[in-house]
């Protein structure tokens, strides 16, 4: 009877179940932005992802996947020394006072050094936060002129790799036997390493390779210790601009890399330069480039050629997608139009320059582009001459005919009136990035033909990013001595004798030339963590020992003693301006830099006859491949950083994998779906890869990353993807990565690629915001969907701070530096790709990407999403043991110690930005990655939710410190890490009960609005419709985001 | 009557972490250090301020342990033959530390900040006793949120009551 009575319940609850369920509201989807094929083709399987908050049982792993949770133990995470405060007596600890105290150290209060970071795309000026003398997080130096305060995920990262446990501890020697075969490696004294290599130097024909070298001191000591060991001095890194150096030669007769004005250029036109992503210094041209578009009004127009799916792309207004092969046709198809066409420009009378363009007078056509549209661009670049700038370099230009290129685009800015006014040669990033292909080649040669008995090597892994084919590892072995200043074991240190380990930047004193006249200096943050010493120095104890060389190689005991001596001699009578030098070193060691931003060149006269070589390439048939790099692993030399490797790439959102991407009409052909494995075939290289569809990219074109397949870099990046560098074609007459025909077979097996797009979705639900130009300038509030909005509740007080942030989508460009910060900052773990694919990522901001239109041709917009701090939270509401609750300050506090991990919370947010953690992720971390945490946040245990929390320990140490100086907090001197890592400003954190904040001016503009606003949970985070200045204008005012009236 | 007994002994194990006033929270914790430092002869004899040692409590979360060049700063002069400060000279000489034994502990996921605290006008005695006659350091207060919370709900205080305002 009972029974009975448990299965009529039983019935009539699902009943109920059923009819609740039918009673619920539609949820209204919107398919016009999506985040992912299954989106796009409205997969029921995606919708059912969608609704769940977990995507796996929360019982699967540890048990099952013992490999998946080894992954992540190898990773970074770390023990929580949590000291019982229960009836058990405590651990006993000690306090361990300094002996004596040092002067500049208070307990728990930051310091900051000046220091720098350097991957080979960009020198930037930073500040490195130290707590007792431990450096904790990379910030912007605000007042450095060209990044102005910008940072990029790489950078941010650049802590790791100080703390990575896979740095070599001390020198070390390779035994070889005769065929250089065996890797048996043995510790080595300095003493004695320097003693064996003083000798093998005296021996003469001494050969020096680097990566680019901006340190003007450094160069100098190079220089001087090839002097003394007759020796000779080579700059080559994979990612160098040889192309642009070249190009600008051949164009003007002098080689320069210029300084691009993006910040005011009207309209700029970018050919698979990728200069807000991976192409060089992205940090300083996203902070220029987002200038010139804050004032939504006079926005610059951005149109790019696209062959690979870039950054840059993504962020453009119009994108056009070509392949390699059509980049030159790109340029001079855009002259042809002015001056063939329209008899624009004093060049239409020039009959070399017209009888070359002719070959060019179908480009629209080849290219695929209705030819009003491309006259249009023509037009656009025509109508802002002298304020327009074309760029085109990087690895999908390097098709072989990249001079052409660069001779191609040269000649436009030149008719364009650009160039010394948005391109200054004058202001020049040559020293920095010095690095070329000539450089490599010529060693090369040199060391075939047996002419180096001695070479080292510092900052560059020629073994990792050069293809076999081009035989370096032979000409390796017929070099007597090899020595490396790597900081690992890495592919180099396995072919090398001597292992001379260098300081990590953040250890070594050392300066950087930028640009022409603009230098900065950087500080140790710490001494060095092991027994490694500075490559400077290591050349000048060489050049003491052997005695030889100039006088002032010889004169120092230090590096720094050098490097001052160096800036009074050399730097300080241009730069210090009559002070004494003391003074000088003094503001500079304050300050960080010298000299000041550009202020424009005049024009040059460009050589028409370079235009001879331009020559139309022939169009082919098959696929062709574009190598490119990405935005998190760059050339690949930090790819041992997990946090770097978990950072989803900006555009496809994949983690922990390189992939061939193709268009969904070539996938179709193929009869390939997402993930399936494909061998691709380049000459007689083959690679084994997985497939990824990217909408919006050319039909022609196989595209792969670079920086992947390491070997030898550490646990964290070994055998993550596979090494692309090996389809480049290297050869004396022409250095080709990309635009190679490549065969693509399907092998019939599938593997999953961890994508976080689709992941944390809110259900599908239109949230992200966007107008073009001609909607905006008829109503500013383009693109949001008004509601009105009421409530029962009176709402909460706020009587003293509100803190709120804003979210510029004009300005973000989606370049993840903030996702990196956040990280560094509060502690966040790399899970590991088992657990991404699981959707278990833990970043507490996360960067949406969303695709619109079809998909041959899809925009892609961004959008930054982190905790809401909505002021009726229904998190807060949903936690049974107020874990979760209110401030008065409007935040939405996490207290980690009450949480029991119900995760209803999470299933209750609208944003999904809750994040779970599932494992003891910081449990067995290794010595000394500890060392990286923020002492300011509470490292989370397994069973815990977190989120966001607004940086609540920045506010709280800037209101102890307005209170300590007795003033009132004050508008900006809160920053959250997000927000300071930001190369665009897109991000602004303050104060809403102050009017005149900046966030609260920026709340009170028209293209304001909070996400999923008309559900009146109250978002303390607003985001700005996005504008793009191209020429298309909605018929109709209905659809976009939704936004209070 | 057994039964009775066994439920009040297991009641009171069970109870006792979390309700029992200052079981469990160290309260009277009275380590031995390695040298028998008298604050009341240095405070309560000698007027010596408590910022003279602990100098950065003003500006600091923490209240930090003097280094021993403080203590070399007097013990030249003063009671150079005293055992206990030849360990400290020696140290000091050394370029080595002493090993104290930490008094007052809070978890890792509380955060206290000794500066806000002296600049509002709480005296150091008001959490920790009357140091100034103490031979020997002992936790004075129980350290407890409660006893947090008592003085930060009082209105007079005009302190702030988040979760946040402690723990994040």
């Amino acid at each position: 009877m009972q029974n009975n009575h448990h299965d009529h319940d039983h019935e009539e609850s699902e009943e109920i179940l059923a009819q609740k369920k039918a009673a619920r509201p539609d949820i209204q989807r919107d398919n016009k932005y999506w985040a992912n094929l299954e989106q796009y083709n409205n997969d029921p399987e995606f919708w059912k992802a969608a609704e769940a908050e977990f995507q796996s049982s929360p019982l699967r792993g540890e048990k099952e996947e013992g490999w998946a949770r080894r992954e992540f133990l190898k990773l970074m995470g770390a023990s929580v020394a949590m000291a019982s405060a229960g009836c058990i007596r405590r651990p006993v600890q000690k306090i361990v006072p300094y002996n004596k105290q040092p002067e500049e150290v208070v307990l728990g209060v930051a310091n900051y050094y000046t220091s720098a970071f350097y991957d080979g795309l960009e020198p930037l000026s930073v500040l490195v936060k130290t707590k007792e003398g431990r450096p904790l997080k990379v910030e912007g130096h605000h007042e450095f002129p060209l990044s102005e305060g910008g940072t990029s995920a790489r950078s941010q990262a650049a802590l790791l790799s100080l703390y990575d446990p896979e740095r070599i501890k001390g020198p070390r020697k390779n035994i070889f036997n005769e065929k250089r075969s065996n890797k048996d490696t043995i510790q080595i004294k300095w003493d004695d390493l320097d003693d064996q290599i003083v000798e093998q130097l005296k021996k003469g024909q001494v050969a020096v390779l680097t990566g680019s070298l901006p340190s003007p001191s450094t160069r100098s000591i190079i220089k001087e210790f090839c002097q003394a060991f007759g020796g000779q001095h080579y700059s080559w890194e994979p990612l160098n601009l040889s192309d642009v150096s070249v190009g600008q030669k051949l164009s003007y007769g002098e080689a320069a890399i210029p300084y691009y004005h993006f910040d005011e250029a009207k309209t700029i036109v970018s050919i698979d330069a990728d200069f807000l992503g991976a192409w060089h210094t992205p940090v300083t041209n996203s902070r220029q480039f987002s200038k010139g578009r804050k004032n939504v009004d006079k926005m610059s127009r951005l149109i790019t050629f696209d062959s690979n799916y870039s950054l840059t792309g993504a962020n453009s207004d119009i994108r056009f997608k070509i392949k390699p092969s059509q980049q030159i046709t790109v340029a001079m198809g855009l002259a042809y139009e002015l001056i063939v066409k329209q008899g624009k420009s004093s060049y239409a009378s020039n009959s070399l320059v017209k009888s070359t363009l002719e070959n060019f007078s179908t480009a629209a056509a080849d290219l695929g582009i209705d030819p009003a549209v491309f006259a249009e661009v023509a037009n656009n670049l025509w109508d802002s001459r002298g304020e327009s700038v074309v760029v085109a370099g990087g690895l999908p230009t390097m098709n072989g005919q990249q001079s052409s290129l660069q001779i191609a685009v040269n000649f436009l800015n030149a008719v364009l009136g650009n160039d010394g006014k948005t391109i200054d040669y004058k202001f020049d990033w040559s020293n920095s990035l010095s690095a070329s292909w000539d450089g490599l080649l010529a060693l090369i040669e040199k060391m075939q033909a047996g002419q180096v008995k001695t070479l080292v090597i510092h900052r560059t892994n020629p073994v990792y990013a050069l293809p076999d084919s081009l035989g370096f590892q032979e000409a390796l072995k017929k070099v007597d001595v090899i020595i490396t200043t790597s900081d690992r074991m890495d592919e180099v240190a396995q072919h090398s004798h001597y292992v001379a380990p260098d300081n990590h930047i953040m250890e070594n004193w050392g300066d950087i030339e930028s640009t022409t006249g603009l230098l900065s200096i950087h500080q140790p943050t710490l001494r060095p963590l092991w027994d490694t010493r500075s490559f400077q120095l290591s050349l000048m104890t060489w050049a003491y020992l052997a005695d030889r060389g100039p006088k002032r190689l010889l004169a120092y005991e230090s590096y720094f003693d050098y490097l001052k001596n160096y800036w009074k001699e050399e730097i300080y009578p241009q730069a210090g301006k009559g002070k004494n030098f003391e003074t000088f070193w003094q503001e500079l060691l304050q300050n960080g830099y010298v000299g000041s931003a550009p202020q424009g060149a005049g024009s040059r006269s460009f050589k028409t006859e370079a235009l001879n070589q331009v020559k139309k390439v022939a169009a082919t048939d098959g696929y062709e491949l574009v190598l490119y790099p990405t935005v998190q692993l760059a050339d690949g030399s930090q790819s041992n950083i997990a946090i770097l490797q978990e950072l989803p790439d900006p555009v496809t959102k994949i983690v922990w994998d390189n992939y061939v991407s193709c268009s969904m009409a070539t996938a179709e052909k193929l009869k390939c779906k997402e993930g399936d494995l494909v061998k691709i075939t380049v000459g007689t290289r083959d690679m084994t890869l997985p497939l990824h569809i990217q909408p919006g990219l050319h039909d022609s074109v196989l595209a792969v990353a670079v920086g992947y397949g390491r070997t030898h870099a550490g646990s964290i990046a070994n055998g993550v993807g596979q090494n692309a560098y090996q389809f480049a074609n290297i050869s004396k007459d022409s250095i080709q990565f990309s635009g190679q025909n490549v065969g693509i077979t399907k092998l019939g097996k599938r593997v999953q690629l961890a994508t976080t797009a689709g992941h944390h979705t809110m259900e599908g639900r239109q949230i992200v915001a966007e107008a073009t130009i001609k909607d905006f300038k008829k109503d500013q509030a383009a693109g949001l969907h008004k509601h009105h909005i009421w409530s029962m509740w009176s709402g909460h007080q706020y009587n003293g701070n509100k803190w709120g942030l804003a979210v510029d989508l004009n300005s973000c460009t989606g370049c993840s530096a903030c996702v990196i910060a956040c990280q560094t900052e509060n502690n966040v773990p790399a899970v590991g790709k088992a657990y991404v694919l699981q959707g278990r990522e833990m970043h507490w901001i996360r960067i949406d990407r969303y695709y619109k239109g079809d998909m041959a041709n899809a925009e892609a917009v961004f959008q930054p999403v982190m905790c809401q701090h909505c002021d009726n939270a229904p998190c807060e509401t949903v936690c049974p043991v107020l874990a979760t609750v209110h401030s008065d300050e409007g935040t939405n506090d996490m207290a980690y110690n009450r949480c029991v991990g119900t995760r209803y919370c999470s299933n209750n947010c609208p944003y999904k930005v809750r994040r779970f953690n599932w494992f003891n992720y910081r449990k067995e971390i290794p010595n000394p990655v500890h060392m990286s945490f923020n002492p300011d946040v509470t490292v989370r245990i397994r069973g815990v939710m977190e989120k966001c929390t607004f940086c609540i320990q920045r506010i709280r140490a800037a209101r102890n410190t307005s209170k300590l100086e007795g003033r009132p907090l004050k508008d900006g001197d809160v920053k959250t890490a997000c927000q300071t890592s930001c190369p665009t400003d897109a991000l602004i954190f303050g104060d809403m009960n102050d009017p005149n904040s900046r966030v609260s001016k920026a709340f009170a503009e028209p293209r304001s609005y909070g996400l999923l606003e008309e559900w009146g949970a109250k978002p303390s985070v607003r985001y700005m419709t996005k504008i793009r200045n191209n020429d298309q204008e909605s018929a109709s005012k209905d659809g976009g985001a939704h936004a209070e009236a | 009557m057994a039964q009775f007994i066994l439920l009040v002994v297991m009641g009171l194990s069970l109870t006792a972490c979390k309700f029992q006033y200052g079981i469990g929270y160290n309260k009277g914790y009275q380590p031995e250090q390695p040298i028998p430092f008298d604050h009341s002869l240095h405070v309560g004899k000698h007027n010596i301020q408590c910022q003279y040692c602990h100098n950065q409590v003003e500006r600091s979360t923490h209240s930090n342990i003097p280094s021993l060049q403080s203590c070399m700063n007097c013990h030249l002069q003063v009671k150079t033959d005293s055992p206990y400060i030849t360990k400290i000279r020696e140290a000091y000489d050394a370029g080595q530390s002493i090993n104290w034994v930490k008094v007052h502990m809070l978890p890792d996921h509380v955060r206290f900040n000794h500066s806000a605290h002296l600049n509002k006008g709480v005296s150091c005695q008001t959490c920790h006793g009357e140091i100034e006659k103490m031979q020997v350091v002992y936790q004075y207060s129980d350290l407890s949120m409660g006893w947090c919370i008592n003085c930060h709900r009082e209105q007079s205080s005009k302190a702030p009551l988040n979760c946040s305002t402690c723990h994040y």
